[in-house]
């Protein structure tokens, strides 16, 4: 019983995915949603910039950090007194490198010399309406052992984490979780990279065609 | 914005507080009153506006224009806003503004009931 508790990242349900590849007709995920970390290396006064900076929010004994906003692009970034960034927001990585500068040369017009270092895409979020409806039960139960959970009373969505393994030089590659609604319409947030998101929503796609399921045929809903 | 007594002095900035401060400052350098019955009479100031727009003000003004910049430091919101227009009650007419500075503190105070 305690096996049933472990994932195994190794085995697949089916051989002949490990090199199904993505095909030109399938849907394709659409980025909503890049954040990413950046380190200004330098000690930032907080209370001074959250006076001097236009756009900007502090609450200290909420959150340490003073939140400023820009319009392009349109992103919101919280900002430490270590000089380390959180930029959330933008919708495309170089975009979010931008607003990143962005938001440091907001801190260098108050005085202070941020530098731009280690500049990082830390999550990558992406939606899609795959077309069909989706019997989330089924899909659970046969995908349990590696990594499908769906509990409805918690949440409608049945959750499925990927493993991708690991890059050619060695560096593990991110594990994006998959969200899966009834509806068809899926969310797939956690992935590093762009080609993470399409891999992993490769993986998936061809496993829900065995649970689609056509509810009212007369409805004219999607 | 946290003084020696328990109401926000906000209010001396405006058109009514300036007249008020200017009149004190002149009777004190009559020598007709001393400088602590003045900052008696602001305080009382303070109280009193903050009573008198709490419990006798029941007049409604919206406006609406473009957020140019903001900022939430201390407590205190402080907004720029462009191109407004203010609507009293009713259709009164209106006024318009350029640029409308907005500071703004919180209505419950952290010592306060």
């Amino acid at each position: 019983m305690a096996d049933s508790n472990q994932v195994d990242r190794n085995r697949d349900i089916s051989p002949e995915l490990e090199t199904l590849e993505y095909q030109p007709d399938w849907p394709v995920p659409q980025v909503q949603n890049f954040v990413a970390t950046a380190n200004l290396d330098c000690r930032i006064d907080l209370y001074h910039l959250s006076q001097q900076a236009r756009n900007v929010e502090y609450r200290p004994r909420r959150l340490a950090a003073v939140i400023m906003r820009i319009r392009d692009p349109r992103t919101t970034a919280l900002i430490f007194a270590s000089g380390k960034m959180v930029v959330i927001g933008a919708k495309s990585e170089a975009l979010a490198r931008l607003a990143a500068r962005k938001h440091a040369y907001a801190v260098q017009k108050c005085g202070y010399k941020p530098k731009f270092l280690d500049f990082k895409i830390q999550n990558i979020v992406a939606s899609v309406n795959v077309g069909f409806n989706v019997r989330l039960e089924g899909l659970a139960n046969r995908y349990h052992a590696v990594g499908a959970r769906y509990v409805p009373e918690i949440f409608p969505g049945l959750s499925f984490k990927q493993y991708l393994g690991n890059n050619a030089d060695g560096s593990p590659r991110s594990s994006p979780t998959l969200l899966i609604f009834t509806s068809g319409k899926i969310v797939v947030t956690g992935a590093k990279t762009e080609d993470d998101v399409k891999v992993s929503f490769g993986r998936v796609y061809p496993l829900l065609f065995d649970f689609r399921f056509d509810s009212d045929p007369t409805s004219t809903t999607k | 914005m946290a003084a020696s007594n328990s109401f926000y002095d906000l209010y001396r900035h405006g058109s009514l507080g300036t007249t008020l401060t200017d009149a004190l400052d002149e009777l004190i350098g009559d020598e007709s009153i001393a400088p602590q019955l003045a900052m008696k009479v602001l305080t009382q100031f303070d109280r009193v506006v903050a009573e008198t727009l709490q419990e006798k003000v029941k007049s409604r003004l919206t406006f609406k224009g473009s957020l140019d910049t903001y900022r939430f430091c201390d407590e205190v919101w402080t907004f720029l806003i462009r191109n407004v227009t203010f609507k009293m009650d009713g259709n009164q007419g209106q006024v318009v503004a350029d640029k409308v500075k907005i500071v703004s503190c919180s209505a419950k105070r952290n010592d306060d009931k």
